[in-house]
């Protein structure tokens, strides 16, 4: 069930055209990187900490390296420092001297075969000295708590970031006076949230394959969402240079942020110049739930002030973000949690101090809108307490503070293509709010509905498409982008492509994702691969235009801005001479050389008030989008189970490029906030996952969701290839705050911590019967 | 472990074969017959990226040892199109935006295969319950419900 609310276009523009990948897919063809297999190849698997936090006193790999079929054994000790990551250069791909988290990476191990791989993984004699174990941020960000990183001044960081002991990264918004504001308030609403970690889960994990040619060429293939990210990140990382590197992205099985970074790649670099043999690691799935980048937990405090009228005054918040052992992406994230904290409204003064902070456990990440959904579980739930304790209707109430064109930002930035009333006003007539809801299924169940709201960015960054002309008229599409499953790459750029080129999107053919072949792409990340890479198409379509109607123009006897192309042929616009077809152009073309287009593109940056942060490196939200989203649950009061009974979502997506892909990208994010919101989580104690499998970490069936409505809203951006907004990340952001809403408005008891489990809503039932 | 032969017929080719005792089907699938179109996620019967049939009944390869299928039909997403022509499960998984990421999508198939084979006009409460087996991360559910409804004539 899905609605586009919207005006018609002409053209391909805003038709559900059908992904280029999709036989592939449906027929078992589609090489994912698991099926990545070379010949000679060996089989590579990780030797892992198995405490959360200790001295590494002895590492023996003798017994592993007598094993046959044991090609090479790594370890940290024999290599030079080899640090990762993009922020902070915290993390040695090998640990050397201790280890920080349970299932940190100490040796690497290539062998005949996956199983002696493993046999010798379990040769491996590692002996520790443990050292206390860190689990909470909030602990562990206080003056005098002990330190993660004794060494961390030594490190290389971005000079943005403000760090200080286990503290990653300190960011500060400060606007208006705050004070003042709540001096002005008449209503103070005060709240302690706290969320879990949760995984991504994509059905493939990490896997990568590496080799070296005779030239020394380093070749990797790996299941990765930015491939010229990953180029650099190898070359950073291994000291090697840039062009000796050839990246290339297999088909991937989800990623989810997940796939953002070097992870497996330098290891399988590493051991195949050890062995001369292309090398593969796959994880296990324990091992991608137990180490690798999940997203972070998160403890917020909040303060809010609404003066008498029901209008927000002034928002104070702190946010400690659980980076796990080491930075990744976390200090970058955390940051974004100030302007997710304050939400889509207007304020007078805001003051948010957000944190992220070391402990022992895995390095969390980057997953789907990183930042927002902990932010936003925390800001919507409590504007919801005080929309029903000032006695507003809570759509009613956010459509009163609501942010509209020309406001400002949390960090100053003028808003533009604001739609926030607009899909209030969507979600609340699908939703059929306020009328009377039906009636429970059965005895013992209350029914209840709850609203959330959120804005989100579309990152920018630079892409560039190469387009060519076929002597036959077909078309070569050439981006860096990469195709995580979405359908932006097999579907959406195809489609521009073939509208702008005046062409059918079957005479469209796409290259991809390869370092070596493609031009730059800033990676399948941020909601922005259509929106970046179309307007790069857009640009690299217009000078091949150019070029065909410069060749065109004299035998047609007019100048080339009177020209046109559509169905395959280049017209006089005014419908006099004939019509000439595009492989005509072509052979032409082939006397200058051939024809080729070329594009690129980067959003501009968004202006902000640069007085009004500190430690941020993500100020502003680009290309903003705007949604609503509208849970009903059944509330069971004898067991304390939720159960979703209905969800409506109204997203701004700019323009509906693709309704079909661009509605389904909603469903799956909102399905993904639905099990972040009920069910999912990475349970550590004491820095052990106890939950490293899919028997014990759930997520939802198609049990667990119901038919998702989404009604696609558009209010076009500036910046964005025919007024789109990015699509991608959004829906994952609401539905906690939207369901805890819904549990209130059912059993009139607040679950202030994620997941909301049936033993939370039951104890808090029971609590409340106690004082009542 | 010791070895054995193994018997079966995997989209209507024979095949013997000699492996050990404890070989999963799904090993024998992708690493002895390289029929890579079945997926393996989680390893243990979770997720059901690995459903294959047997005898026309899906089954978890992950978790089903090869030798279970011994003198029996085994049916795996690259059986589902005949002479080029996709099943009609395959056009409307493209059709509805079933397809994501597409790793799912083998398992996804083959149970909803198992489904229609035994009820060709399933409602929606028997689809669900068909694919609670089958986890997706990409698409959520909608548009697979809406697949299989399609393929099955949509007559519920």
């Amino acid at each position: 069930m899905s609605a586009v609310i919207a005006v018609p276009q002409v053209g391909l523009i805003g038709q559900s055209t059908v992904r280029r990948d999709g036989v592939a897919k449906v027929t078992g063809q589609f090489a994912y990187g698991v099926d990545v297999r070379l010949p000679g190849m060996l089989h590579a698997k990780i030797r892992r900490s198995d405490i959360p936090h200790g001295l590494l006193r002895r590492v023996d790999v003798s017994r592993a390296l007598a094993l046959p079929g044991v090609r090479a054994v790594i370890t940290g000790d024999e290599l030079p420092e080899y640090r990762a990551s993009r922020y902070i250069r915290d993390e040695l791909i090998l640990a050397k001297g201790s280890v920080r988290y349970k299932g940190e990476p100490i040796a690497v191990v290539a062998a005949d075969d996956p199983e002696i791989a493993a046999e010798a993984v379990r040769l491996i004699d590692v002996e520790y000295e443990p050292l206390p174990v860190l689990s909470d941020p909030e602990q562990a960000a206080q003056p005098g708590a002990p330190l993660i990183h004794p060494e961390w001044q030594t490190y290389w960081a971005n000079p943005v970031l403000r760090r200080d002991g286990n503290i990653l990264n300190h960011t500060t918004l400060l606007r208006g006076d705050v004070e003042e504001a709540f001096a002005q308030a008449r209503h103070v609403f005060e709240d302690e949230y706290d969320t879990q970690i949760v995984h991504q889960a994509s059905l493939e994990g990490h896997v990568a394959i590496a080799s070296v040619d005779l030239e020394g060429r380093v070749h990797v293939v790996s299941s990765h969402q930015f491939p010229y990210g990953l180029r650099q990140d190898i070359a950073d990382i291994l000291h090697l240079p840039l062009g000796r590197i050839h990246v290339t992205a297999s088909g991937l099985g989800g990623g989810f942020g997940a796939k953002l970074y070097a992870s497996v790649e330098p290891l399988c670099v590493l051991l195949a110049e050890r062995t001369g043999r292309p090398v593969k690691i796959e994880l296990s799935r324990e091992e991608e739930l137990a180490a690798t980048s999940p997203r972070m937990a998160a403890r917020v405090h909040l303060r809010t002030g609404v003066d008498s009228d029901g209008h927000l005054l002034v928002r104070q918040g702190v946010i400690y973000y659980d980076a796990g052992a080491y930075s990744l992406s976390s200090p970058g994230t955390s940051a974004v949690g100030t302007l997710m904290l304050p939400g889509p409204y207007r304020w007078q003064a805001l003051q948010i101090d957000s944190y992220s902070v070391y402990t022992n456990k895995t390095n969390c990440g980057s997953y789907r809108a990183p930042g927002g959904p902990q932010a936003t579980f925390a800001g919507e739930s409590q504007i919801d307490r005080i929309a029903r304790e000032l006695g507003f209707d809570p759509i009613e109430f956010r459509d009163r503070n609501a942010v509209e064109n020309g406001d400002l930002g949390p960090a100053g930035q003028v808003l533009t293509g604001v739609s926030l009333r607009k899909t209030l006003q969507v979600a609340k007539e699908r939703s059929r709010w306020p009328q009377a809801q039906d009636r429970p299924s059965r005895p013992g169940v209350r029914r209840g509905r709850g609203v959330a709201c959120n804005w989100w960015t579309t990152t920018s960054g630079a892409s560039a498409a190469v387009i060519k002309l076929n002597d036959d008229g077909s078309i070569v599409l050439s981006v860096g982008a990469t195709e995580i499953g979405t359908g932006a790459v097999s579907a959406g750029l195809v489609q521009i492509c073939a509208h702008e080129m005046g062409v059918a999107v079957e005479s469209v053919q796409i290259v991809s994702a390869d370092t070596d072949a493609t031009p730059y792409d800033f990676g399948a990340q941020g909601s922005r691969t259509t929106f970046q890479n179309g307007q790069a198409i857009i640009r690299a379509a217009r000078d091949l235009r150019q070029q065909i109607f410069a060749l065109v123009a004299p035998g047609l006897d007019c100048e080339t801005d009177e020209l046109e192309v559509h169905d395959g042929h280049v017209y006089r616009r005014d419908g006099t001479g004939r019509a000439v077809p595009l492989a005509e152009v072509a052979r032409l073309g082939q006397t200058v050389g051939g024809l080729l287009g070329r594009g690129s593109f980067t959003a501009p940056p968004t202006p902000y008030d640069p007085s009004t942060v500190k430690g941020h490196t993500y100020p502003a939200f680009n290309s903003p989008s705007f949604h609503t989203h509208v849970a009903e649950v059944e509330v069971d009061t004898e067991t304390g189970e939720v159960t979703l009974t209905g969800y409506h979502v109204a997203q701004d997506v700019g323009f509906a490029l693709n309704p079909l892909y661009a509605a389904g990208q909603v469903t799956g994010g909102a399905t993904q906030g639905i099990g972040y919101a009920l069910m999912e989580e990475v349970q550590y104690r004491d820095g052990t996952v106890l939950n490293p499998n899919f028997t014990d970490y759930k997520l939802p069936t198609i049990r667990d969701v119901p038919t998702i409505d989404v009604a696609l809203v558009e209010e076009p951006s500036e910046a964005g290839p025919y007024g789109m907004k990015g699509v991608g990340e959004p829906a994952v952001v609401a539905p906690a705050a939207a369901i805890a809403n819904a549990v209130y408005d059912a059993v009139g008891v607040r679950i202030r911590s994620l997941p909301i489990t049936a033993e939370k809503v039951l104890q808090a039932l029971r609590s409340r019967e106690l004082e009542g | 472990m010791s070895e054995q032969r193994l018997h079966l017929r995997v989209n209507g080719q024979a095949y013997e074969l000699t492996i050990p005792a404890d070989r999963f089907l799904l090993d024998v699938l992708r690493d002895d017959l390289e029929l890579l179109g079945t997926k393996e996620a989680c390893d243990e019967g979770e997720c059901g990226a690995c459903t294959v049939l047997v005898d026309g009944r899906a089954v978890d390869s992950c978790i089903f040892l090869a030798l279970q299928a011994d003198g029996a039909d085994v049916r795996t997403v690259e059986g589902l199109a005949v002479a080029g022509q996709l099943d009609p499960l395959q056009r409307a998984f493209i059709d509805e935006g079933a397809v994501q990421c597409g790793y799912c999508t083998a398992g996804m198939l083959m149970s909803a295969k198992a489904l229609l084979d035994e009820n060709p006009d399933p409602d929606e409460s028997q689809i669900r319950a068909a694919l609670e087996g089958n986890l997706c991360r990409c698409t959520g559910y909608d548009a697979i419900i809406r697949a299989v409804k399609a393929a099955s004539g949509g007559r519920s």
